[in-house]
């Protein structure tokens, strides 16, 4: 080889090797920003709207990926709770206030404003029962996915055809109208319930029955039950015992039907009257879902109070992501802020719920906007909706062993349903369980 | 050479068990998850003094009776059928055999929809033949809820006695009923003196089997009644169930399922000493 080609294949060598080097560095950059990667969990509602709230979210955050799974709303507590235990990666999830106590006791979710204290302005504009719902120990463990009530709903046509131009306005009238509509012939039932033993929501439901009565409480600000024949939990079960038995107007159906079976049955023009969490509404008077749709209606919650339960089911961070570092932290933080906060000054999640689904919603600010008034409107009542949420009470009790608890009750409220036992020894028994679950806890 | 056996054997049965025992004389609830005392035969008496187990231990095993003879009677005039010199014979015990091959959580959501109150078939056969003038809530009657579910059950695990007491009908030598016959037997006869008692073996095997099913059943209440009305259908499998994935207390889940396994085998032994295997050729 010659001088001069032996000096060309030098430089070219060096130009190869320089060139090697730099694409190294590019590819080093490139490939070294990874993406931070959020394990989500939630419940299998609204599955393909949740998935494209997580695209927009990941296009927002380009430099975080979202794993996400979904669950039946019937499993997902046991599930949550296995996850907890084996550490299945978990970062951000939905949580209901009726199992954060036993969440946050356990450690397994945190508070948010330990980590993003910015979060504590939000309170001024949540409805006061959903911040309840979502603080354990004076700190605010989530923000809302979405909140609602336990409302009152009839059907219109119903109590037309039997002569009523307004729905009941007391527990009392529910039941004359019940009376008129099963002498009629226009339904056997007039009334139907999800109480079904498996059924989560039964409780808040009896709850709510106990809130309309006037200094209706489940229990005193220190945990007593509060279960004696003068209270509202009585008078809760008498009325349902009377619905049932005495004057048969309660469907004996609703001792096995959980939520769908029920929605199912009273969208079907079986039933006049029910107790449901509200945003059914807008799938009954959903035409694409239901041949009678704009026949269903909401109403204040019969009783001397009106009032009724408000729950709120949130977004929250796990232990698992605090473990995983910074980093983590802080996708965690977007991604809930992003679902259950503001964005450029909206609450565009939880309004996509209201408007696409009928939702609702505990972020107040959402009552003024224009789009969701005309939404509500198209298949319930805003002014009715806003005068209940101001009388809804988040649920008393609110306990790691609540949980425990409940399950006990409901076999209770069963069995005086059923004649098994008396209503006094229903809740007497029931008042002795949370004595003796609240003396063990507290060892 | 039997080592290797062992020591599978070992992994998946020997250990989970002994596990299991250990898990029971500790208090570990998970939520608090680093107190977890030796307590011994405190979950034990928890369970035993517990507002539910007396109740459940009852439903259980009324239950497991209900299954059991259903079971063994239906699935045993089954047999017979089947026995039958027919041309489909062969059809007919394969297509047998799908509702035993159908996993019983499916087979428990058929059933409650054929039980429904609103739109069950059940409901719409009594209609249509007159016993009934309206729909009735089944499920939600704890008596009936209880014949629901054995009904199910039934559906579910005939299949399977039914083919083995027909594998049990064919062993028996054709020439003890042609001798029968000779001698001038009867069909009662024949039926109680020669077929059943020659079934013995295969009749042990149905019942201490379908006893098991009926006494973990957990799925099949789970499905269709969700261990309601109030606890009518909440057997100790559903109560297991309970404390350890809703009251999250692992301690006391598994000491029920050693209460139950302790069960199981008591009802094994009855069956051995009260059903006699004798060679009665």
């Amino acid at each position: 080889m010659s001088l001069k080609g032996g000096l060309r294949m030098r430089r070219q060598c060096i130009l190869v090797g320089l060139l090697v080097l730099v694409g190294c560095i590019v590819g080093s950059v490139t490939f070294g920003q990874e993406k931070i990667e959020l394990n989500f969990i939630s419940w299998s509602y609204g599955v393909e709207t949740v998935k494209d709230n997580i695209a927009k979210f990941e296009a927002r955050y380009p430099n975080i990926k979202v794993n996400y799974s979904d669950f039946s709303w019937f499993d997902y507590h046991d599930i949550a709770v296995q996850r907890f235990i084996s550490n299945t990666p978990t970062d951000v999830m939905y949580g209901s206030d009726h199992w954060l106590q036993e969440w946050a006791a356990a450690g397994w979710i945190v508070p948010l404003e330990d980590y993003f204290p910015e979060v504590v302005e939000y309170k001024k504009e949540f409805a006061p029962y959903a911040v309840e719902g979502m603080t354990f120990n004076g700190k605010l463990y989530g923000l809302p996915y979405y909140a609602d009530m336990v409302v009152f709903l009839y059907n219109k046509e119903m109590l037309k055809k039997a002569g009523f131009e307004n729905p009941p306005q007391t527990l009392d009238e529910l039941i004359e109208q019940s009376k008129v509509l099963k002498e009629k012939g226009i339904c056997k039932y007039p009334l139907a319930l999800c109480f079904a033993k498996n059924e989560g929501q039964s409780i808040e439901i009896f709850t709510s029955l106990v809130y309309s009565f006037k200094d209706g409480n489940m229990f005193d600000a220190d945990l007593n039950p509060l279960f004696g024949k003068d209270g509202g939990v009585y008078k809760a079960l008498q009325f349902l015992y009377d619905a049932l038995n005495t004057y048969q107007i309660l469907d004996p159906s609703s001792l096995t039907w959980g939520e769908i079976d029920l929605v199912k049955s009273f969208g079907a023009g079986n039933h006049a009257f029910t107790f449901v969490n509200k945003y059914n509404l807008a799938e009954l008077n959903n035409p694409a879902v239901t041949n009678l749709a704009g026949q269903f209606a909401m109403a204040l919650f019969p009783g001397e109070t009106h009032s009724c339960v408000g729950f709120v089911r949130f977004y929250c961070m796990t232990d698992m992501a605090v473990k995983r570092g910074k980093e983590v932290i802080d996708a965690a933080g977007k991604f809930i802020n992003y679902f259950g906060g503001k964005t450029d000054g909206v609450y565009i999640v939880a309004k996509r719920w209201a408007l696409e689904k009928g939702l609702g919603f505990a972020q107040l600010p959402l009552y003024d906007d224009p789009e969701v008034i005309n939404a509500i409107n198209q298949w319930g009542n805003v002014e009715i909706e806003k005068q209940q949420a101001s009388l809804a009470r988040a649920k008393q009790g609110m306990t790691p062993f609540y949980g425990t608890w409940d399950i006990f009750m409901r076999e209770q409220i069963h069995k005086a349903l059923l004649k098994e036992v008396s209503i006094e020894d229903a809740l007497s028994a029931s008042a002795k369980y949370w004595n003796d679950l609240k003396q063990k806890f507290q060892k | 050479m039997i080592v290797p056996a062992l020591a599978f054997i070992s992994l998946f049965t020997i250990y989970p068990l002994a596990y299991a025992v250990r898990t029971s004389l500790y208090e570990i609830v998970l939520t608090r998850p680093f107190l977890t005392p030796y307590v011994g035969a405190g979950n034990y008496r928890e369970v035993f003094t517990s507002y539910y187990f007396w109740r459940s231990l009852l439903n259980s095993l009324i239950y497991a009776a209900m299954a059991v003879s259903s079971v063994v009677l239906v699935g045993l005039g089954v047999s017979f059928l089947l026995n039958c010199r027919l041309k489909i014979s062969s059809l007919l015990r394969t297509l047998i055999l799908f509702p035993w091959a159908i996993p019983f959580v499916v087979s428990g959501v058929i059933w409650k929809w054929i039980f429904n109150s609103s739109y069950g078939a059940f409901n719409g056969l009594l209609y249509t033949l007159g016993f009934i003038d309206s729909y009735v809530s089944w499920l939600s009657h704890p008596f009936y809820a209880k014949m629901c579910l054995a009904m199910a059950h039934l559906w579910k695990e005939m299949p399977f006695a039914s083919i083995l007491f027909l594998a049990g009908l064919q062993t028996i030598p054709q020439e003890l009923y042609d001798a029968s016959k000779v001698d001038g037997a009867t069909s009662k006869d024949v039926l109680f003196k020669i077929t059943l008692p020659l079934l013995k073996p295969v009749l042990l095997v149905v019942a201490i089997y379908e006893t098991i099913v009926g006494l973990v059943t957990f799925d099949l209440v789970y499905v269709m009644t969700g261990g309601g009305p109030g606890d009518s259908t909440s057997l100790i499998s559903w109560y297991t169930y309970a404390e350890t994935f809703k009251f999250l207390n692992l301690g006391r889940g598994a000491a029920l399922s050693i209460v139950l396994a302790g069960i199981i085998l008591l009802m094994v032994m009855i069956y051995l000493r009260t059903i006699r295997i004798e060679e009665i050729y």
